[in-house]
């Protein structure tokens, strides 16, 4: 199965830009990479059927794809129950349906249901604001490195693209965003930044919104707030409260994430009317939310006191981990994430590849800083306890 | 010409409410029904309302479907958790089905996005789209978001999708739609039509797609209709669209597919999204496959409910199309609006409006019988009619 399936990805390359991968880049760029590149229905062939077996055929801690190691919280998973009787129904029929969502999310902020374009995770959010927003003449700005999923179709489409790398502390350089923005269709700000895990205050991007708004009024700006709830830095707050002022302003949000519902897809965007409109256009809507994520992200958004457990058990594990590689020596972002960034001095390849022998999975290469940095996502304390010792192993400390 | 026809929809735009239904992005309409959300499914619960207005299957995935999802939910991996979604176990198991390649299958979150896909990809503002009217609006209303040109081919007044009309008008449309049996006009056509169309289409314009959506098949009782992803299998310019939405009874949980062959498959996928299918309905899928013997119980109790729905409209004088789904469509000589809206009152939703049918017709999904029977009590009231007839 596995040669077919190799062949399967090369043939899937045929004719589209970008490297021709073999099976080994696939392992090499994980599991992540691999689906949002090529398409939900290939797989890699590391991966086929192995009840995440690393080497040496022990289970495998995935701190590779920034995932919340508890899974969805048992009021959300007690909603699912719930639902399986109206799972025959389209997602406009049951109670919570996917506008009673839209207006729960909307509300929080004091906005209406009009404002809120569900999406199937965040990810088509951000597919669709490349399509929509973009054009051969108006491009994209993004960071890098930064999430790739805008950058890919955007490439995909042969629109231009300006990549402005992050700064020496790993944080997305905003003046040089904003100078490289005018005339764009399409700002990509990713606020915490993957993979860099740093974060900027409410302040600076107030600002960059307000600064772009008045010197290239055309663009739209997408602020992704994926890791939104697991920031502890107090000069940061959402830029949802901007939207009143700013028509250009999309802010996504994902139940990826503290939410713990990667695999049941369901993600927002939040902005005007009128720009959500051209958003939705190039979205599934009205069929693209799952009626059992809604309900079950209805129950998880209401559920307060677990998102607060579980944003405190991120904190406390990030910190025990960037101790860690702090104390060994090694230099670490100020993670406002799931995740962190380190520099390792060394190939994140080489050091994936070594956690990867004693059952650990870390992140894929985020060029252009993959030849020093890795990046690893917070498991549990006890899969970080785990973690550590072999990261001592691999880095010889 | 059908542009301006539907070009009304839009003008609401996004959360737009009107009279009667609700716009979305794209114009297409939901019913009345989606602006009190929080009533409709308590009262459905208590028996108060019924859903007939979305072809869904009324009762919903089976039980192997539903503890495929419950494992997942208690795997303490918690792949609800995860990016990593078992996408080629379903692909695999479709490959089996289909006696194909996985190469042969492409997944969408819904049938939905295949046709959205398949519009993106084969057609563009010199590329026109080309359907039937009154056909199924999911190409139509991706074609208006791009600047696609839409172009429709009456119905036939027998109440069946003009093949002729539609190959003559095919040469230089980047992508034909054809829906068989048609939504919402309930009608299927022959295989060897439909053959015979194909052929024709691709005579004339060779480099012309072709879509076949066939998201009712399993509801089909005409024998002269046939399926043909075999010649999706090998014709590049052909694509079967299926989905888990209907017989299978999975709307809520979102997935469809294609089946085509690679080349054809990976233009879609190279414009689709690629994580629009979530780990739920992936499992539940595949259980669902294994149990084949559920939908053809769910295809004889539906054809059962369909019989006794629509010869209720006939013995009360109201002519149904011959439908070959999980709905009816009947000519009520009043427009569907006061039908609907009539029918609202008393708690039974049913089809929204079809152009160039709203003022004669409207479409009734097929409930259970005793949903149906509760409904056409409700119908005989509406309409005006004697509920003593129907008991004759």
């Amino acid at each position: 199965m596995a040669v077919s399936r190799r062949a399967f990805v090369e043939s899937l390359m045929g004719g589209s830009r970008g490297p021709r991968p073999g099976a080994a880049w696939i392992s090499a760029r994980g599991h992540e990479a691999f689906v949002g590149e090529f398409g939900q229905q290939a797989e890699p062939p590391a991966q086929q059927g192995q009840g995440r077996r690393g080497g040496r055929g022990r289970a495998m801690v995935r701190l590779s794809s920034n995932e919340n190691p508890l899974g969805p919280s048992a009021v959300a998973i007690a909603a699912i129950e719930k639902a399986y009787s109206y799972a025959g129904r389209y997602p406009t029929n049951p109670v919570p349906s996917v506008n009673d969502m839209r207006t729960l999310i909307a509300g929080k902020h004091g906005l209406e249901m009009a404002n809120v374009a569900l999406g199937a995770g965040s990810g088509e959010t951000l597919d669709a604001a490349a399509k929509a927003f973009t054009s051969p003449t108006k491009g994209l700005v993004t960071a890098i490195p930064s999430y790739e999923s805008p950058t890919r179709e955007v490439r995909r489409m042969n629109h231009p693209i300006t990549e402005v790398p992050v700064d020496v502390a790993g944080k997305l350089d905003l003046e040089k965003m904003i100078a490289a923005s005018t005339g764009a269709g399409l700002v990509f700000v990713c606020n915490p930044n993957n993979p860099t895990a740093t974060v900027h205050g409410r302040e600076p991007i107030a600002d960059m919104v307000q600064r772009i708004s008045a010197a290239s009024p055309d663009t739209v700006i997408l602020v992704d707030e994926a890791y939104h709830d697991y920031v502890t830095d107090p000069s940061y707050t959402s830029a949802i409260p901007l939207i009143p002022q700013y028509p250009n302003l999309v802010i996504s949000r994902t139940f990826s994430k503290a939410h713990g519902m990667a695999g049941l897809r369901l993600g927002f965007g939040i902005g005007q009317p009128a720009v959500i409109e051209r958003l939705s256009g190039w979205m599934m809507v009205p069929f693209n939310a799952n009626a059992l994520a809604v309900a079950a992200a209805y129950a998880s958004l209401e559920d307060e006191a677990g998102l607060a457990r579980e944003t405190a058990r991120n904190t406390a594990a990030r910190q025990f981990t960037l101790d860690f590689f702090r104390n060994a020596g090694f230099e670490a972002t100020d993670s406002q994430t799931n995740f962190i960034f380190v520099k390792l001095g060394r190939p994140a390849r080489e050091f994936r590849e070594g956690c990867a022998e004693q059952g650990i999975a870390v992140g894929r290469d985020f060029a252009p800083m993959e030849k020093e940095w890795a990046r690893v996502s917070i498991g549990t304390q006890e899969e970080m306890d785990k973690a550590v010792a072999v990261f001592k192993t691999v880095l010889n400390v | 010409m059908a542009i301006s026809r539907r070009a009304f929809l839009t003008t609401a735009g996004i959360g737009g409410a009107v009279a009667g239904g609700y716009y979305l992005s794209g114009g297409r309409l939901l019913g009345p029904w989606t602006r009190d959300p929080s009533q409709t499914m308590a009262a459905v619960a208590n028996g108060a309302r019924l859903l007939l207005h979305n072809n869904e299957n009324p009762l919903g995935p089976g039980a192997r479907a539903i503890e495929a999802m419950q494992a997942v939910l208690t795997d303490t991996t918690w792949p609800a958790a995860r990016y990593g979604l078992p996408t080629g176990e379903l692909t695999e198991a479709l490959a089996g089905m289909y006696q194909c390649e996985t190469q042969n299958i492409l997944l969408g979150c819904g049938s939905t996005q295949i046709l959205r896909s398949a519009t993106h990809a084969f057609t563009s503002p010199t590329r026109p789209l080309l359907l039937s009217a009154a056909s199924y609006e999911e190409c139509p209303a991706m074609a208006r978001v791009m600047g696609t040109t839409v172009e429709y081919v009456p119905i036939t007044s027998a109440m069946f999708m003009d093949l002729e009309a539609l190959a003559a008008r095919a040469k230089g449309a980047g992508l034909v739609f054809v829906c068989n049996p048609n939504n919402p006009t309930a009608t299927v056509l022959s295989r060897t039509a439909m053959d015979t169309f194909v052929e024709a289409v691709l005579a004339a314009s060779p480099d012309t797609t072709i879509l076949l959506d066939e998201a009712y098949h399993e509801y089909v009782t005409d024998p002269d209709y046939g399926t043909q992803y075999d010649i999706a299998l090998k014709n590049p310019r052909v694509i079967v669209s299926r989905t888990f939405s209907k017989a299978y009874g999975m709307a809520g949980l979102r997935l469809g597919y294609a089946i085509g062959m690679p080349e054809t498959l990976r233009a879609m996928r190279s414009v689709q999204f690629g994580m629009g299918a979530n780990v739920l309905a992936l499992k539940a899928a595949v259980a669902a496959l294994g149990e084949p013997e559920r939908i053809t119980a769910e295809a004889a109790r539906n054809t059962a409910v369909r019989q006794y729905t629509m010869d209720w409209f006939s013995q009360h004088g109201f002519e149904p199309t011959d439908s070959q789904c999980n709905f009816i469509f009947v000519n009520i000589g009043r427009p569907a609006t006061e039908f609907r809206e009539g029918c609202a009152t008393h708690g039974v939703m049913v089809g929204r409006d079809f152009p160039p049918f709203e003022k004669t017709h409207t479409r009734v999904s097929i409930g259970t019988m005793e949903e149906m029977q509760k409904a056409t009590a409700v119908f005989a009231d509406v309409l005006g009619v004697t509920q003593a007839a129907s008991a004759a």
